[in-house]
């Protein structure tokens, strides 16, 4: 179904996480929130249900364990912090403490792709790839701020792992206005129809392919923009439809490293599926530490920014 | 084993160095006004006597020979504290301070708010994450013992920092292989980025933590040159079989009121008019030092 978006609307999308615990809170005296002393934008969770605030210090591993702990007492808890640091430090705790025995831990967090200036130690870009490999986790990458709160909603009623991947999170672009799409974990949305190329995107780069979008109309190109928020489990079946409604014309954007994130994982469609692509590119982070720098220098150094994503799919769609 | 070469700013005096910090915190600020991002501001003034008292006293280095073997090795373990080691080594002579100033997080600069060893040559190690830096150093001090060299490796780390389990994993490799070699420093702060330490992570009895795990451990004023000298001075031989921690008690902040103790300044920026109060709180507590 096309979505209609707005663009410009900012929101910080840790404030949603705020607001959405202390919400849910209310709703579900067994939901804890944890956090190795990231927690500035836990207050009012905090100040609302203090004995069911945990944070730990620095101490990602133990926030995870403690997490798995509750979660095996029959507990809600998400654990809120720097996905650098939780998705690497943590790896092991995630993998074997919280995915094998299948928990209902929520890992929530910020600094997915080359955002926020704090170097390769504080970039997140390898954490699609090794999240994706774990058996029973969900995995979801979100660029529209208010879809976090409702996707923190949803994943109340889940019965195992989820991981929930945004940027800085501080100031965020609107992409959909509130109630003009389903979303719902594991189902794409088409932000943007359009039938001669799709290109296939996740969190902050779907603002920049909406972008990429507008600019091709006006030269006559329909691009479609698929939001594949949830990259597992994968929207197979919006895949298949998308890559035979657009002749087999793939792009795949993301701020992850090439190899390993959504691309790896349309192409695993594409494979698994013997679907027939006329061209396929992918852009995301080459392999390098990628160095300091704005994110949209960053992005445009790396070779994913806004013109580079449009210089792609002008190739794909032969015109390049 | 002793130290084959002393160190050339071993010379400076504590007065000397006093204006060094004094210095050093001018320029921060300089900094943090002039960088339209975050300055991790609150841990650099934490560090920043420390840092003169290593750079410009206690390790044994080269700005002009920067991969001697004998050099001391520095590990910024608390990696967010990196712009004030780059001043710092700037003004040893390691880089250039207008460099540092004009390209501080900007778009392929060698600056940036954690040190990257690959693109500034001169820093030890790639540091950011906490709680890598003392696993690291047990490695060199390792090496350097197999190698038979005299250097010494020391590490600065965050007492949030030390939350890490890694940290402690490290402190007992160190004690096990009787690294002498070692020496870990703690910016006793007793803040973390969001609480205040013992409000939600219990860190007392601080000093007494290290020595159940067997280390030498020396409680200075992280603020106080002449205390951070001495300790410097007395620490054992390399040679020695057991590591030293100084555990400097110091204040989040520290020079600049309005950023002392308050869990805001852990990092920000600062506008002009908030520079210049800055810059008259540093002056007026200096000249009250040097009264
Ligand atoms: C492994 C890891 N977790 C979290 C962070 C984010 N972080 C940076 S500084 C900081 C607080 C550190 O406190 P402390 O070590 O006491 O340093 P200081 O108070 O001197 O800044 C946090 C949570 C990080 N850099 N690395």
């Amino acid at each position: 179904m096309p979505v209609t978006f707005t663009f410009g609307e900012m929101l910080s999308a840790r404030s949603v996480i705020g607001t959405t615990l202390a919400e849910l809170g209310e709703s579900h005296d067994n939901l804890w929130v944890l956090t190795p002393d990231i927690g500035a934008t836990l207050v009012e969770f905090r100040e609302k249900y203090p004995e069911r605030f945990v944070d730990v210090g620095l101490a990602e591993q133990v926030c995870v364990g403690v997490a798995a702990g509750l979660a095996y007492d029959g507990n809600i808890p998400v654990v809120s912090g720097m996905l650098p640091f939780l998705s690497m430090r943590a790896l092991e705790q995630i993998r074997t403490d919280v995915c094998y025995p299948n928990l209902p831990v929520k890992i929530i967090g910020t600094h997915g792709g080359l955002v926020g200036n704090g170097g390769s130690t504080h970039y997140a870009v390898e954490d699609l790839a090794l999240m994706c490999s774990l058996t029973n986790m969900t995995v979801t990458s979100i660029g529209d701020p208010m879809m976090v709160g409702e996707i923190l909603r949803q994943s109340m009623s889940m019965s195992g792992p989820l991981y929930i991947r945004l940027a800085v999170g501080k100031s965020d672009k609107v992409i959909y206005e509130a109630g003009q799409h389903d979303v719902e974990i594991g189902k794409g949305i088409v932000a943007r129809d359009g039938d001669d190329v799709t290109l296939f995107t996740h969190g902050t780069t779907v603002s920049q392919a909406l972008d990429v979008a507008d600019e091709l109309a006006a030269d006559g190109k329909s691009v479609r923009v698929v939001d594949l928020f949830t990259l597992k489990p994968i929207d197979e079946e919006l895949i298949v439809r998308c890559v035979d409604e657009t002749g087999g014309r793939v792009v795949v954007l993301e701020d992850h490293v090439a190899y390993g994130g959504l691309a790896s994982r349309v192409a695993d469609v594409v494979a698994d599926r013997g679907l027939k692509l006329t061209a396929f590119e992918r852009l995301g982070i080459p392999q390098v530490y990628a160095g300091f720098g704005d994110d949209e220098e960053l992005r445009d150094k790396h070779g994913y920014g806004h013109k580079a994503t449009v210089e792609a799919i002008r190739r794909v769609l032969g015109t390049g | 084993m002793s130290r084959s070469t002393p160190t050339t700013a071993g010379a400076n005096s504590v007065e000397s160095l006093e204006a060094l910090a004094f210095e050093l915190r001018s320029k921060l600020l300089e900094l943090c006004g002039t960088y339209e991002g975050a300055v991790h501001i609150g841990g650099d003034l934490s560090v920043a006597d420390i840092l003169v008292a290593l750079y410009h006293y206690g390790l044994n280095v080269d700005p002009a020979d920067i991969a001697s073997p004998e050099r001391d090795r520095f590990i910024l373990s608390k990696g967010h504290a990196a712009v004030c080691m780059y001043i710092a080594m700037a003004m040893r002579g390691f880089f250039s301070y207008d460099d540092i100033v004009d390209t501080y997080g900007q778009l392929d600069s060698a600056y940036g708010m954690h040190p990257c060893k690959v693109q500034l040559p001169g820093v030890e190690c790639s540091t950011g994450s906490l709680g890598h830096g003392l696993p690291l150093a047990v490695g060199m001090a390792l090496s350097a013992r197999h190698r038979g060299e005299a250097h010494r490796v020391f590490t600065l780390m965050g007492d949030g920092e030390t939350g890490e389990g890694s940290v402690w994993e490290a402190v007992m490799a160190a004690r096990s292989n009787e690294l002498g070699n070692m020496v870990a420093i703690i910016d006793r702060n007793r803040q973390l980025m969001t609480s205040f330490a013992e409000e939600r992570v219990v860190f007392e009895p601080y000093p007494d933590k290290w020595r159940a795990f067997g280390w030498n451990v020396v409680e200075v004023d992280g603020h106080d040159m002449t205390e951070l000298v001495t300790a410097i001075d007395e620490l054992p031989e390399p040679s020695s079989r057991i590591p030293t921690v100084i555990i400097a008690e110091t204040v989040k902040g520290k020079g600049v009121d309005f950023m002392e103790r308050n869990l805001a300044w852990h990092a920000g920026s600062l506008g002009a008019e908030d520079l210049e109060k800055a810059r008259a709180s540093l002056s007026s507590g200096h000249q009250g030092e040097t009264a």
